[in-house]
């Protein structure tokens, strides 16, 4: 990697390391505090970085912004912005709570792999924006207290998004920054996934499970329903399934032929635009490609495009390699050791403050540790105890995540909220659970 | 010419203790799509109307925000909605009323009133603004016949 840093003039004769780590740290205390939007606050911090002279806006674009990040996320949105107007989830909701008999340990157990699988496949935030209104009808027709269902529903997110690649931001990041393939990630948390995932069930069966009980009249109005109904545009369904086959065959094939992620999902949102296009006229094409382009979740966009030059701007001036040094020093550079440090503290810290930004920082200070600790390859398992530690981290408080925060909306409106204290008494001790478990899984499974 | 010149001065109106049960009766026997709702002082405190009666016995996911955008692949009978409607039927009308409804001081000027009562479709309540109690109501049917009734 190039570094433009000296090109460019310092104010004041000021210390960039002094600069740059005042206005990360600044950057960090105000998106903790919530007064002001996020990507506002990522934005106007980048733009500091650049006009106090940290870096130049060429070093910015060129080495600091992950646009193969941008690009994934960005193409993902558009499939999702297509997709979710087919009614798809909504069908898949219903069809698995029939298959169980609408019977309401057996409805837990489906919405919780349906949302699994969805948030492995696309993003979080939309698996449970689509599937949490399908599981308030679900749990009003059967008369049954929603917030169990809606707990699990958070955890199966984070989780399932834990699988894959494209499943939560912080694996978007690390996958493009580290060069790590789809296959690779599903071969290396997969397997984690799939046991986190029913071992997780244990304890809220025992909690909530054996006390859901409806009665069979009310059974057979939700076995009434007719799934198929719910499919709102069959083309659609057909078109962006196709599309999302497609992508995801390419994801797994892409290292092979030397494409990035970002391609392929752009593609794929592309392909998707003019297959749900081709029929429109040309006069109407406008308006429905604006209105797709506008649900790209900009803010997001923008977030991710400041954050990652207000990091570089740190990264530039070496603070994240001396922290790195200093991290080996206290793991005294054992491969082991430093793994279940990353783990531990990634989870807490994503429980407790956004983990977007923390895996951004993570991602260059444990680059910097390649060459005490003898080469990149050394560092594998240390990026899987990211991914692992970031994602799961993120079921540990209501704020965890963005999509705990869209399913707690969405319970406050159906007048059951789940309060910030309550969530955390139970779900904290279920995210340390979730840890501990990786931590048998990445000692077994990487030493 | 203000609102209090066309307003109902003696409008059908609910008390806040008024169970939902009366509230439907009312609303389904006199065709009225919205009612004003009072405390014991006489205080305007919301609006109770058909949609009210609608909102509670639909599903709450297919009302709310981000909530879902069809309810096609529910199968309900009347029989499955006259129930839901009993479960609340005992409840007061303050459940549901919508305590947002655009409202009128007896001062606002005549436009500016039928400008309001256009974009409210039907009926507004017209409040005191000083002390917060119910003086009447303005309908379209009221304007109508004001405008109708006025010498050229």
């Amino acid at each position: 990697m190039e570094h433009h840093a000296s090109q460019a003039q310092i104010i004041f004769g000021l210390d960039p390391t002094w600069v740059a780590a005042t206005l990360f740290l600044v950057t960090y205390g105000l998106i903790m505090l919530e007064r002001v939007n996020r990507a506002i606050i990522a934005l106007l911090a980048a733009g500091l970085m650049i006009l106090t002279g940290v870096i130049s806006q060429e070093a910015a674009i060129d080495d600091g912004v992950d646009f193969n990040t941008i690009g994934l996320l960005t193409g993902m949105m558009i499939i999702v912005s297509i997709t979710r107007g087919s009614g798809v989830f909504q069908f898949l909701a219903i069809w698995s709570a029939k298959r169980v008999g609408a019977n309401p340990w057996g409805i837990m157990v489906m919405l919780v792999l349906v949302t699994a699988v969805f948030s492995a496949l696309l993003d979080n935030v939309t698996t449970v924006l689509l599937i949490v209104p399908v599981t308030l009808l679900i749990t009003d027709e059967l008369k049954l207290n929603p917030y169990p269902y809606l707990f699990s529903e958070i955890f199966a997110s984070n989780i399932g998004g834990t699988a894959t690649l494209i499943g939560d931001p912080p694996n978007i990041m690390i996958g493009s920054a580290v060069g790590l393939s789809f296959t690779d990630f599903i071969i290396n948390l997969g397997p984690a996934v799939a046991v986190i995932l029913p071992l997780t069930l244990i304890p809220i069966y025992l909690i909530w499970g054996r006390s859901l009980h409806t009665t069979q009249e009310l059974r057979m109005r939700v076995m009434a329903y007719d799934e198929k109904e719910a499919i709102t545009d069959k083309v659609l369904l057909y078109k962006s399934t196709l599309v999302l086959a497609l992508v995801i065959t390419g994801f797994v094939f892409a290292h092979d032929f030397n494409q990035q992620p970002a391609t392929i999902a752009m593609f794929g949102g592309a392909l998707l635009l003019l297959l749900d296009n081709l029929p429109r006229a040309f006069c109407d094409q406008a308006d429905a490609c604006h209105k797709t382009y506008s649900e790209v979740e900009w803010t997001t966009i923008f977030f991710f495009i400041g954050l990652f030059i207000v990091v570089y701007g740190v990264e530039s001036t070496g603070i994240l390699d001396r922290l790195a040094h200093e991290v080996l020093a206290l793991t005294k550079g054992d491969q082991m050791i430093t793994a279940m440090s990353i783990l531990w503290v990634s989870a807490i810290a994503s429980a407790v403050v956004d983990n977007i930004p923390f895996v951004a920082t993570m991602i260059p200070l444990i680059k910097s540790m390649a060459g005490p600790m003898g080469g990149s390859e050394q560092l594998i398992p240390l990026w899987w105890s990211l991914a692992l530690g970031s994602c799961l981290g993120g079921n540990g408080s209501l704020v965890g995540a963005s999509a705990n925060l869209i399913v707690a909306g969405f319970a406050e409106r159906a007048g059951h909220p789940i309060r910030f204290l309550p969530f955390m008494l139970m779900a904290f001790p279920l995210m340390i659970f979730s840890i501990a478990v990786s931590t048998v899984y990445v000692y077994f499974w990487f030493f | 010419m203000t609102a209090r010149l066309v307003m109902n001065p003696n409008p059908a109106v609910l008390q806040n203790t008024d169970k939902i049960s009366l509230a439907a009766d009312y609303v389904m026997q006199q065709r009225c799509r919205r009612l004003p709702v009072i405390d014991k002082d006489g205080k305007y405190v919301g609006v109770f109307g058909i949609n009210c009666l609608l909102r509670l016995i639909l599903p709450k996911a297919v009302l709310m925000k981000d909530g879902l955008e069809t309810a096609r692949f529910v199968k309900s009978s009347l029989s499955d909605l006259h129930h839901r409607f009993n479960e609340i039927m005992d409840e007061p009308v303050t459940l549901c009323m919508t305590e947002e409804a655009t409202t009128v001081d007896p001062d606002t000027p005549l436009i500016e009133t039928l400008r309001l009562l256009y974009g409210h479709m039907g009926s507004m309540p017209v409040v005191d603004s000083k002390n917060g109690k119910l003086l009447g109501t303005v309908t379209y049917w009221d304007v109508g016949r004001a405008i109708l009734e006025a010498k050229v």
